[in-house]
């Protein structure tokens, strides 16, 4: 989620934030920037890590300066990615940083009020380095935080008198969004102490993408951290994800499939995906999933089927049809065992292809395909 | 205790075609299953298993203990709850995609129920020729005393079923599923099996993602004195991209399977490099 979402959400439930604007591509600039008061900063929202390192948070002494600023922003490209809006924001005058969030451990089960005096930092780092730096305070999904927890925490930040009302609302407040949305994380870092109060400066969340059923806002979300082809996949229904090497991968089964890239690893081979076809897969799945392999041109493609609810004929039906039907397919080596085993490797027999039953042996011929 | 061969298993689910499917499959196999639940549809029988409207009055009719659910994500919450509330033993979630805030509930109310929850997105339970609660395949091994704790599910079939060839027997398949938040953790299932007199030898099979096997490790450190053999994937795996399961993601220097895996080791717990070494390395206990 981009800081700009994250902030619409804040708003939505009055979580006080610096004055700003906000300017989608394709909007007015000019129109939109009108009136703001400079020196301001200019932030543009675009899903890679440093905004800052790319140089694409700066800030902008004009109006003038903002318009050319925002004109240079939305036509750069990093990674693939471009910037999808701008935020102006008013520099605000800091006293004191904090950080808070509330977060779910999911192997503790339990839910997390995290805070900070040290705000602006990575949490992590700081929890592993000084973790007496850090207030942490568990509560269950059923209590719910309570005004109680929210209270303990806002004093040990050292917050007193108006601000202390002030930061327990706004620790309630991330609760009411985690527990609305679905987070697993919502961080306002830096919270920060101006003249006139507690502001949240920027912010993060974390979603369920399980959850997008019932939480529009999740649904738009989900694509953005992927290329065209993971996009691709997407649609189809595969977990894959493009990797640098030269070996397409075709396997069943999330634990399985990662095991067989490690086995591969270790042993100086470079897969060029992960892709874990499903269970249960049908012919034109399997054929999908093939076709997608061969965009990335692989210089050999290794199918590694253990038949479950998988039936191994129809996985080689769907390899025979592929070939067929691309006649610069690379070279596949395949192994097949479990369900319909005896089927699906008569069918790859009678079409002139060998199956293996033992992973290492077709691993050992992917190295003998490459070095011809 | 989890399961034994004279648990009487509810599905609920049962007229969905999932639910249908794998109900023949573990009647084949023995499983007593005495009822299905499936709201509105009470009355009718699924291979000659009655089906209720729902758990409670399954459990009237049938003494019910052990609840196996494949109804759809957005319905298994209240599918649970049902079978929590009506204080089933062990309900077995199969189902996957159920959102994180729904099984945050579900944990909730097992733990404070006193009763077993596993799952979701999980392969279920196999006590081999007793009594399989679950989808994982009928025929990977014999009953034995080596009990195999997984995350994953086709990966475990396949080490499983390798076990299985070279002649060891299992006492106990647990598949606990990879999403985040679940019901049995590796932790409560290692203890468990650490306990259970029919296992000798324990087999751990994990994965990247989140810091289970490193607490897990830890136990074993403290409390276990069976052997403990595990094998872990994605040692090769990118930072940041999820590898298929919804926990499989290594996020900064957290869930990296060099850490899992050095952790296992000072826990004296051996490791097999591949899947296909597992057996080799039980052979060498034995």
């Amino acid at each position: 989620m981009l800081e700009y979402e994250s902030k619409e959400i804040f708003s939505k439930f009055d979580i006080p934030l610096v004055k700003n604007i906000l300017i989608l591509r394709g909007e007015d600039i000019e129109d939109k920037v009108k009136g703001f008061s400079f020196p301001a900063i200019v932030k543009s929202q675009i899903a890679i890590g440093s905004r800052k390192k790319a140089g694409l948070i700066k800030i902008a002494q004009t109006q003038e300066g903002a318009v050319s600023l925002c004109r240079e922003f939305f036509s750069r490209n990093v990674a693939g990615f471009t910037v999808e809006a701008i935020i102006i924001e008013e520099l605000a005058k800091i006293d004191q940083e904090y950080y808070c969030s509330i977060a779910l451990d999911a192997s503790e089960r339990q839910f997390y009020l995290i805070a900070s005096k040290e705000g602006g930092i990575d949490i992590e780092e700081v929890s592993k380095e000084r973790p007496e730096a850090i207030i942490k305070l568990n509560f269950s999904y059923s209590m719910g935080l309570t005004e109680n927890i929210a209270r303990a925490a806002a004093t040990q930040l050292g917050l007193s008198g108006t601000s202390l009302q002030l930061g327990i609302n706004i620790f309630l407040k991330l609760w009411e969004i985690a527990k609305k949305l679905e987070a697993q994380l919502v961080e306002i870092n830096p919270l920060v102490m101006t003249p006139s109060g507690l502001i949240a400066v920027d912010g993060k969340m974390i979603l369920d993408d399980d959850a997008a059923f019932r939480q529009p806002i999740i649904q738009n979300l989900q694509e953005r951290k992927l290329n065209e082809l993971e996009k691709l996949a997407k649609k189809v229904g595969f977990s894959f994800v493009e990797l640098s090497g030269e070996i397409g991968i075709l396997a069943n089964g999330a634990g399985l499939t990662m095991a067989l890239l490690d086995v591969l690893s270790d042993l100086g081979l470079q897969p060029a995906n992960f892709l874990d076809v499903g269970g249960g897969a049908s012919k034109e799945r399997v054929y999908k999933a093939l076709e997608l392999i061969f965009k990335l041109q692989p210089k050999t493609v290794l199918v590694n089927i253990f038949g479950g609810i998988t039936r191994c004929d129809i996985v080689a039906q769907a390899i025979i049809q592929a070939l067929k039907d691309f006649s610069d397919a690379p070279p596949m080596v395949i192994r097949l065992t479990g369900t319909n085993e005896k089927e699906g490797i008569a069918l790859l027999k009678e079409a002139n292809m060998d199956a293996f039953k033992d992973v290492m042996d077709a691993v050992k011929k992917i190295k003998e395909v490459l070095s011809e | 205790m989890y399961i034994n061969e004279n648990s009487k298993v509810i599905v609920q689910g049962i007229t969905g075609k999932q639910g249908m499917f794998h109900t023949q499959i573990m009647l084949n196999y023995g499983t007593k299953i005495v009822a299905g639940v499936t709201p509105g549809k009470g009355g009718q029988e699924v291979y000659g298993v009655p089906v209720f409207n729902n758990v409670k009055e399954a459990i009237q009719e049938t003494s019910a203990d052990t609840s196996i659910v494949f109804v759809p994500a957005r319905f298994t919450l209240s599918a649970a709850m049902e079978s929590l509330n009506a204080g089933i033993n062990m309900t077995c979630i199969i189902t996957e995609n159920v959102p994180v805030f729904d099984m945050i509930q579900l944990v909730e109310k097992a733990k404070e129920k006193g009763l077993f929850l596993i799952g979701p997105n999980c392969p279920g339970m196999l006590i081999p020729d007793k009594i399989k609660l679950g989808i994982m395949p009928s025929d990977m091994c014999h009953y034995g005393d080596v009990s195999v704790i997984s995350k994953s599910g086709t990966l475990s079939y396949e080490i499983t079923k390798a076990i299985g060839n070279s002649g060891i027997g299992v006492s106990a398949y647990v598949g606990i599923g990879g999403d985040p938040v679940r019901g049995i953790t590796m932790q409560e299932a290692v203890a468990y099996y650490s306990e259970d007199p029919n296992t000798k030898i324990i087999v751990l099979i994990g994965e990247i993602g989140s810091n289970e096997e490193e607490k897990t490790a830890e136990l074993i450190k403290n409390n276990v004195s069976k052997p403990v053999i595990a094998y872990i994937a994605g040692k090769s795996a990118p930072e940041g991209k999820r590898m298929g399961h919804a926990g499989a993601i290594i996020s900064g220097d957290v869930g990296t399977a060099k850490g899992k895996i050095k952790a296992l080791k000072d826990a004296g717990v051996l490791i097999a490099n591949t899947p296909w070494d597992v057996p080799h390395v039980i052979k060498e206990i034995l």
